[in-house]
């Protein structure tokens, strides 16, 4: 039942650019009217955007004070150019980093890394002038590169035009007479329910699965009507809460997700506060309006491995053509949870790792339960390897995984695939500034409930900036795949073990541990 | 009669925490600072744009100043202002808040502990380090599958947070016919393995230690009290205060000793003598037979020993203590002194005569169940309270300048309000923690290594060379 390849047509990239007026950069030139005597000569010698449209002829009427002149959506050189200031007669520029571009993100989504997945979401490309890759946060991901990344400078013009590879993967491999349901790309992406975040998101989430011909969630939140149109391409989450869950919605979809934890809050459960719960989400869930909704922790019919099985066997019996996706997050012994998974009959087996996102979680759990992505990926993979069955089940990683080498390499640590979700969130204009729980919700209009506020995210043009980042990080393993010599991405996933010699293992190197 | 705090009353009363709005008499600096340049065309943008209030129109028609303290940072008016005429920075005020360790963002959220009573939650992943030193090198254990959790967070299901201070006898003795022949030392239970540390600032301690009284008495823990700062306002809160003497003034303050259920004797200062901590201790339980005596010791490389030597003589509790600024410059220090202790004493076989009380370097609700799971029994909160209070974390470089710590007469109250709350907050986050390891009481989180996982060892595991022999 493998779905014909051919019929599927890569997306296309169309622009898809920010609606705000302006936007952060990395440098900003300010102007001290006082000194300025609007000779323009500024404006003459800037390679890239002091054009007189920018220093309008209204803003030197004003006699004093400091007018910004940068205008982000053109690139200033910043400090290796300066060529405004040192042309100033009367010294009036100066050029610095621009302080806002301090303050964007954190270590793990530095301001680069949004800045330039915010450039791939508009033209499908990075410009280079970011960081695309890795982070700021001194381990895992961040300290691991592809060996032929140390060996020469990447260019972004030869990732584009590295040749096609095949980076799709296939998500059933138990021969269980289920589909084999394949995807185009190495991702799908990640749950987040309605009432986390709102529904023009999610439907942009979905019209972009669509294109590329995999997967979105419905997360906890209950399955919105104005999904049904994308149902193939639908996960139907099944949470503790149960909100929104029926035969009707597990019969729906091609695949249905367990979700046992979720690796920012393992163990404290799915957590709405009040405020963002509308009539529409409590319609939806079945519970009354502004009140904060608990799911609880955890399955209180799921206290060992035999309930389990009944659990993951009572959604086949269900649905006898969906795959079991299995939700878990990274305790020490996720490797044994894996196994008892695999005997459970699940297709598929989710690893959130601890610093995956989250629309409400406290502070104490986001930043001190469970393990990070990069160990428990290995982990699982050589305890299946282990035990022989390895092949059977597929691996989709989860957690803090923000860029297309993030993806890359996390497959060469032993995943089959990724699951998305922070970075389609960002690619829509997120900016982790992580107000996402409080009162009306995401002021961006992305994590929210309030009408008002949601109308800022037009769906078809999320779901084509959603589209364009993935059109980026396709290119991007292409590269990769090419680099490394292989034909497919389902080669770069190691066949045995993880092991680590001497800082390099499958082509990766980690830093601290390189000799 | 000394009254320990735990007589368990005939009636079961579930143990909670009462918190109040509390706002102290200033504020932090707010953490963003926003610039409306000159070339502000007042279109209003920014006033549609903010959700938080911050960009108002003002009486005369045009922006208003900008009101920094309701900013969070979301961008959306820069982003929103055609003319780019908006810039949000970090504040250089608030930057400038403690120090590496004491960071901006742990004294926001002491602060915001103090004042609601509330725990910190937020949303997105965690946008940290990947790991760090000290109490940041390891994390919890939750396993959610293999062991499934308690619903304590939402009070379905009692979790215990009390911890036992005091020593425990190895094994009992019977008679033949079945009666207890052995003496059962005294124990004292406190609800919550949190007590308040004597003052570290200099300046204006009497109101200050009436307020920690006060909080300690509400929260029915204890609170340290050194000799010198004993005075008659604090006689109401005796049965809640740990008397702390220094060397040689034991005998200078018998009538203290004589009202107080537990007597700390302090040798930070000090090399290992064994003889006068016997005889310390016998003149304490000569004068009050019924007190429990803590040793506290400075927490560097040595305390191991001491603390043996101080159980061999037969102290019912150990107060290891680090200087915060130890902590800052070494973080690491907490591990090595609290494991190192704990395992000790467990290697020796006298871990349940003692009590371990930790104190130092302790700035967020995480570092108690972490104390915990390195060896403590409870740990001891100093420079925590302190912030809540106006410290600015100085660590008494600027004391002569004026420490900003005061609490004036009619503060009283709401101080300690504000240590109530920020306890409350703790314990709430520690019943977060033990519901999603599936605990039923914090006492069985001490020393459980296995509840943690810990960076160095997954790292070399995953990453290093883990079974090549060079």
């Amino acid at each position: 039942m493998i779905q014909s390849r051919l019929a599927f047509k890569v997306p296309e990239v169309k622009p898809a650019v920010s609606k705000e007026p302006f936007r952060i950069g990395k440098f900003e030139v300010l102007l001290d009217r006082s000194k300025c005597t609007a000779c323009g000569l500024c404006a003459q010698v800037c390679p890239t955007y002091i054009g007189s449209a920018i220093v309008e002829y209204e803003a030197f009427k004003k006699p004093s004070g400091i007018l910004r002149v940068t205008n982000a959506r053109a690139m200033c050189e910043g400090l290796v150019c300066r060529k405004c200031v040192e042309s100033c007669p009367t010294k009036a520029l100066t050029v610095r980093i621009n302080p806002q571009y301090l303050i964007l993100g954190d270590k793990r989504w530095t301001a680069d890394l949004i800045l330039s997945t915010w450039e791939q979401a508009e033209s499908g490309k990075p410009s280079g002038r970011y960081e695309y890759r890795v982070g700021d946060s001194g381990g895992g991901f961040d300290k691991i590169r592809f060996d032929f990344e140390l060996e020469e400078e990447v260019s972004i013009n030869e990732i584009f035009e590295a040749e096609d590879r095949d980076t799709s993967i296939v998500l059933n491999r138990r021969r269980d007479g289920r589909p084999e349901i394949s995807i185009p790309i190495p991702v799908y992406s990640a749950d987040m329910s309605f009432g986390s975040i709102s529904l023009r998101v999610m439907v942009a989430r979905a019209i972009a699965a669509k294109a590329w011909n995999t997967f979105t969630s419905t997360g906890e939140g209950g399955y919105p009507n104005e999904l049904i149109p994308f149902k193939d391409h639908v996960i139907t989450q099944v949470a503790t809460g149960h909100f929104g869950v029926n035969a009707e919605t597990v019969k729906r979809a091609r695949i249905v997700c367990l979700k046992y934890a979720q690796g920012a809050k393992p163990g404290l459960g799915g957590h709405l506060l009040a405020d963002k719960v509308t009539p529409k989400v409590a319609e939806i869930r079945e519970v009354v309006p502004y009140i904060s909704l608990f799911s609880p922790f955890p399955f209180h019919n799921v206290y060992s491995v035999e309930d389990h099985y009944r659990h993951v066997q009572l959604i086949k019996d269900i649905n006898p053509k969906a795959l079991v996706s299995v939700k878990v997050s990274t305790p020490i012994d996720v490797d044994m949870v894996a196994i008892g998974s695999y005997y459970a009959g699940a297709n598929i087996l989710q690893v959130d790792g601890g610093f995956g996102g989250t629309g409400a979680a406290p502070d104490i759990a986001k930043k001190n339960i469970a393990m990070p992505i990069e160990y428990a990926i290995p982990m699982v993979h050589n305890y299946l390897v282990k035990e022989g069955v390895r092949d059977e089940m597929v691996i989709m990683a989860s957690g803090g995984i923000r860029t297309a080498f993030d993806v890359a390499k996390i497959i060469a640590l032993g995943a089959d695939g990724a699951v998305i979700g922070t970075s389609e969130l960002v690619a829509l204009g997120c900016k982790r500034c992580g107000n996402c729980e409080r009162g009306r919700g995401c002021p961006s209009g992305i994590a929210t409930t309030d009408h008002a506020l949601s109308l800022l995210i037009d769906p078809e043009w999320g779901a084509q900036r959603i589209i364009n980042m993935y059109c980026s990080w396709k290119k991007q393993w292409n590269y990769i795949l090419s680099k490394l010599g292989l034909s497919s991405i389902r080669e770069l996933r190691p066949k045995n073990e993880v092991k680590f010699r001497k800082g390099r293992f499958n082509h990766l190197v980690h830093l601290d541990h390189l000799r | 009669m000394n009254t320990s705090v735990n007589r368990l009353n005939s009636t079961f009363m579930r143990y909670h925490v009462e918190t109040r709005e509390a706002q102290w008499r200033f504020k932090l600096p707010p953490k963003f600072r926003v610039k409306i340049y000159n070339n502000c065309v007042n279109v209003q943008e920014c006033v549609q744009a903010c959700v938080y209030n911050v960009h108002r129109v003002g009486e005369d028609g045009r922006v208003a100043e900008p009101v920094e303290e309701l900013c969070r940072g979301c961008h959306r008016c820069t982003l929103s202002c055609p003319k780019g005429a908006i810039c949000v920075e970090l504040n250089p005020a608030f930057e400038r808040l403690g120090d590496s360790y004491f960071t901006p963002e742990r004294i926001e959220n002491i602060f915001f502990e103090a004042e609601t009573g509330r725990v910190p939650v937020s949303g997105a992943g965690y946008g940290g380090a990947f790991s760090g030193r000290g109490f940041d090198s390891f994390w919890f254990d939750f396993s959610e599958i293999v062991r499934p959790t308690r619903d304590g967070i939402h009070g379905r299901e009692y979790i215990s947070t009390s911890v036992d201070l005091g020593r425990k006898p190895h094994n009992l003795f019977f008679d033949d016919s079945g009666n207890l022949v052995s003496k059962v030392p005294e124990n004292i239970e406190i609800p919550i393995p949190i007590i308040l540390d004597a003052p570290l600032s200099s300046s204006s301690k009497s109101n200050l230690n009436l307020a920690l009284a006060k909080s300690a008495s509400i929260l029915n823990t204890f609170a340290i009290v050194s000799a010198d700062d004993y005075s008659d306002d604090l006689s109401d809160y005796g049965s809640n205060l740990i008397l702390r003497i220094g060397p040689n003034e034991a005998r200078k303050v018998a009538g203290l000793i004589k009202t107080s259920p537990i007597v700390e004797l302090d040798y930070a200062d000090n090399a290992l003598d064994e003889n006068r901590i016997t005889d310390d201790l016998r003149f304490v339980r000569k004068v009050n037979p019924a007190a429990l005596v803590s040793a506290r010791f400075l927490g560097e490389d040595s305390v191991t020993e001491k603390s043996e030597a101080s159980v061999k003589v037969g102290v019912d509790m150990i107060h290891l203590h680090v200087e915060d600024e130890t902590v800052v410059h070494d973080p690491d220090v907490v591990k090595r002194i609290i494991r190192g202790t704990h395992t000790r004493l467990v290697e020796r076989g006298i871990r349940d005569q003692v009590s371990i009380v930790f104190s130092g370097g302790i700035a967020e609700a995480a570092h108690v169940p972490k104390s915990i799971i390195l060896g403590a029994d409870a740990v001891a909160i100093g420079l925590a309270y302190e912030i809540a209070l106006g410290c600015k974390v100085c660590h008494g470089s600027k004391h002569e300048a004026g420490c900003p710590l005061k609490v004036e007469e009619g503060d009283v109250e709401l101080a300690s309000q504000r240590i109530v709350n920020l306890v409350g907050s703790w314990r709430d986050q520690l019943l977060e923690v033990l519901g999603g390891m599936g605990l039923r009481e914090v006492r069985r989180l001490r020393g459980e290594l296995g509840r943690a996982i810990f960076f160095e060892e997954l790292e070399m595991k995953i990453f290093g060379d883990e079974d090549d022999s060079e």
